[in-house]
């Protein structure tokens, strides 16, 4: 398939992770861990100590890796680089919004739902029926 | 010449009013199975919330048993390693997204023989004293099947393990195991979100509006 230029020959992909220490220990713990040759992770531990600037790299970094087809971000990190998120519409690497354990999850929040929400709005209920 | 005129008009209305009724039809169908792959999507993150919440509180109880100091970000990993768990994508008009836990392609059989041994293991089958060693003997060898199975996939769970140490706490297996079922709940999630933004691009399309 001509699609598969994005993944490595291999086919198989890696699971990013940009949340906090509990959720990546844990996932972790699942085998979902990776480290390269150059020592670069596929997870971003976010605790308090970490900046925004940190955060906002490390999705841009994952978002154009060519072998991470799936990114779990919790939303309240989500949050922090909401605008980054929600501009971001590319089919893979799937962004996944979690919910953390101090921040439940949040549907208005979510950027996939937000997208989808006009569906349902009063102006395009109103622009169907004209 | 005007009969003519008339039967030619009436046949393209016709036409038309069952092309129309073809769209409306397509469009229902886009809009039921995007409104299906949204509720799917809630439902899941909902069950993805209670593993989370396992998984947090096993995290939790295996730090109370062995020490904050053994179950820390600090004895991770940091040397060059392959992840053990990994995706496999089919990047097509609708992505879809197949988890290989632990590096395993039958994902299936491999996951019902880590069950029964696991089942197993929490529920010991109490031995009958003067079963007959045909039985045994079947028994053993349905054991030594699903061991060799269950071996590669039991080892890289140790090892994943091993980062907190040689001997770790039952907790720590315990949300191990709640993480792994998270990251099926995921990869549903995943597969959901892009059956859900295939079935909104069409409903759009057809609606002729866009939210960009």
């Amino acid at each position: 398939m001509a699609n598969r230029a994005q993944i490595p020959t291999s086919n198989s992909a890696l699971i990013a992770m940009i949340a906090d220490e509990d959720t990546v220990v844990g996932f972790l713990l699942a085998g979902v861990g990776n480290v390269d040759l150059r020592r670069k992770t596929n997870y971003l531990i976010v605790d308090s100590k970490t900046t925004v600037k940190q955060i906002e790299d490390a999705f841009k970094e994952f978002t154009t890796r060519e072998d991470i087809a799936v990114v779990l971000i919790s939303q309240y990190v989500a949050n922090m680089i909401r605008f980054l998120v929600d501009s971001y519409n590319k089919p893979v690497p799937a962004i996944l919004e979690i919910p953390s354990k101090d921040h439940p999850y949040d549907p208005a929040h979510d950027s996939i739902l937000s997208r989808v929400k006009y569906l349902f709005s009063t102006e395009s209920v109103a622009s169907g029926r004209r | 010449m005007e009969v003519v005129d008339h039967k030619t008009h009436n046949l393209e209305n016709g036409q038309a009013a069952e092309e129309e009724e073809e769209e409306e039809v397509d469009e229902n169908a886009n809009v039921l199975q995007f409104m299906d792959s949204m509720d799917a999507y809630l439902t899941l993150i909902h069950s993805l919330s209670s593993n989370l919440r396992q998984g947090w509180l096993e995290l939790a109880s295996a730090r109370h048993s062995m020490g904050a100091y053994r179950v820390n970000t600090v004895l991770l990993d940091h040397t060059s390693h392959s992840a053990a768990t990994s995706l496999l994508v089919d990047e097509g008009k609708e992505p879809h997204f197949t988890l290989c836990k632990w590096g395993s392609s039958g994902n299936e059989k491999l996951f019902l023989g880590e069950e029964q041994s696991s089942r197993d293991k929490s529920h010991p089958q109490i031995r009958h004293r003067g079963a007959t060693q045909l039985s045994e003997e079947k028994t053993t060898s349905e054991n030594k099947a699903s061991c060799e199975i269950d071996d590669p996939v039991q080892k890289e769970r140790s090892k994943s393990l091993s980062v907190f140490g040689t001997l770790v706490s039952p907790k720590l297996r315990d949300a191990q195991l709640s993480f792994e079922t998270a990251l099926e709940t995921l990869v549903e999630i995943a597969n959901r979100r892009s059956e859900m933004i295939c079935a909104f691009d069409k409903v759009n399309k057809k609606s002729g509006g866009s939210k960009d």
